[in-house]
């Protein structure tokens, strides 16, 4: 299934368009810095480590609509380059715990995107909160991480 | 000035953490880690501030709050970019400074996407005092967007030279 995707004609046109693919590349690290870094500005502020005078919800508002949209360019451009090698990412191990990894910290900075509204209202950020945050900045580390161990353990990328 | 260049990354080179970055299986993921962690803390504030100028989005804030508020991390974050940048760039300095893409990359774009971004965060003061931004401001904000796209595009293209 995953060498027919890799054999399909504009697949391989993509894969074999140097320019094409280069593009492509840009707009994952683009838009992955981008969502990561809004992300991470918003899990500092639940902390309490950046813009305290601005709220929590304010800066939620923010910041999310547009690291979703450039959520939605990383899926969307890092499916496009899984595609062009297909066959030989789908069995990578390390690659299966990258994007368990997207998954699991995406649904993290989802609730913390709908904690904010709630905490903003509260006096002081519950501990609680910080804690969520925390391990959302956290998450996206490990994910950087393993993106970056692929082709170190596993010789793809 | 070409001769003190190569002896300089020579040097690098053999330094513990050229040695480290090069030759070390597991040292190298993680000083990609830093300079990506760094990368996204950067940008990501760089955006926020340009988008605002640019006057899409939430507009609670002003550019000229936001520049404040967001302007430790935004440091913060380069720094983390420039040390994780500095220990890849030690593990293999000869062949950096002889590839084309990294040339443009430190050479051009990156002096000139730094520059933009200081006066840009200057001026979000005085651009950013009412909510509606000044067309300068949203030309200034559109031009650090596209020179730091300028920046990955080189950056992209180092493997293939």
């Amino acid at each position: 299934m995953w060498e027919a995707l890799e054999q399909t004609g504009w697949v391989k046109t993509l894969g074999s368009t140097g320019w094409m693919y280069s593009t492509v590349s840009v707009t994952h690290y683009l838009t992955m810095f981008w969502f990561i870094g809004s992300v991470a500005v918003v899990d500092l502020r639940v902390m309490g480590l950046v813009a305290r005078r601005r709220g929590v919800g304010e800066l939620a508002e923010q910041l999310f609509p547009w690291a979703w949209i450039g959520f939605t360019f990383a899926v969307i451009s890092g499916f496009l380059m899984f595609a062009t090698d297909a066959g030989d990412w789908a069995p990578s191990k390390v690659f299966h715990v990258k994007l368990t990894l997207i998954v699991v910290s995406a649904l993290f900075a989802f609730i913390v995107q709908r904690g904010s509204r709630k905490w903003a209202l509260d006096p002081e950020i519950p501990r609680a909160a910080k804690i969520i945050a925390l391990l959302s900045l956290l998450l996206w580390v490990a994910t950087i991480l393993s993106a970056s161990e692929i082709p170190a353990l596993e010789g793809l990328g | 000035m070409h001769d003190t260049l190569v002896a300089f990354a020579k040097w690098l080179e053999g330094t513990p953490w050229g040695l480290m970055t090069r030759e070390s299986i597991w040292a190298y993921p993680f000083v990609q880690l830093i300079h990506f962690t760094g990368l996204s803390i950067w940008l990501g504030t760089n955006f926020a501030l340009d988008l605002r100028l640019l006057g899409v989005g939430s507009r609670r804030a002003t550019a000229a709050q936001l520049a404040q508020e967001l302007f430790a991390w935004n440091w913060i974050g380069f720094a983390i970019v420039l040390t994780g940048g500095f220990m890849l760039f030690s593990g293999i300095a000869t062949a950096f400074i002889g590839n084309i893409a990294f040339q443009w990359k430190l050479g051009m774009f990156v002096p000139l996407a730094l520059t933009w971004h200081v006066v840009v965060q200057r001026k979000a003061r005085v651009w950013g005092q009412t909510s509606d931004t000044p067309g300068i401001a949203r030309f200034a904000a559109l031009t650090e967007i596209l020179l730091w796209i300028c920046v990955i595009t080189a950056a992209v293209d180092i493997p293939n030279h």
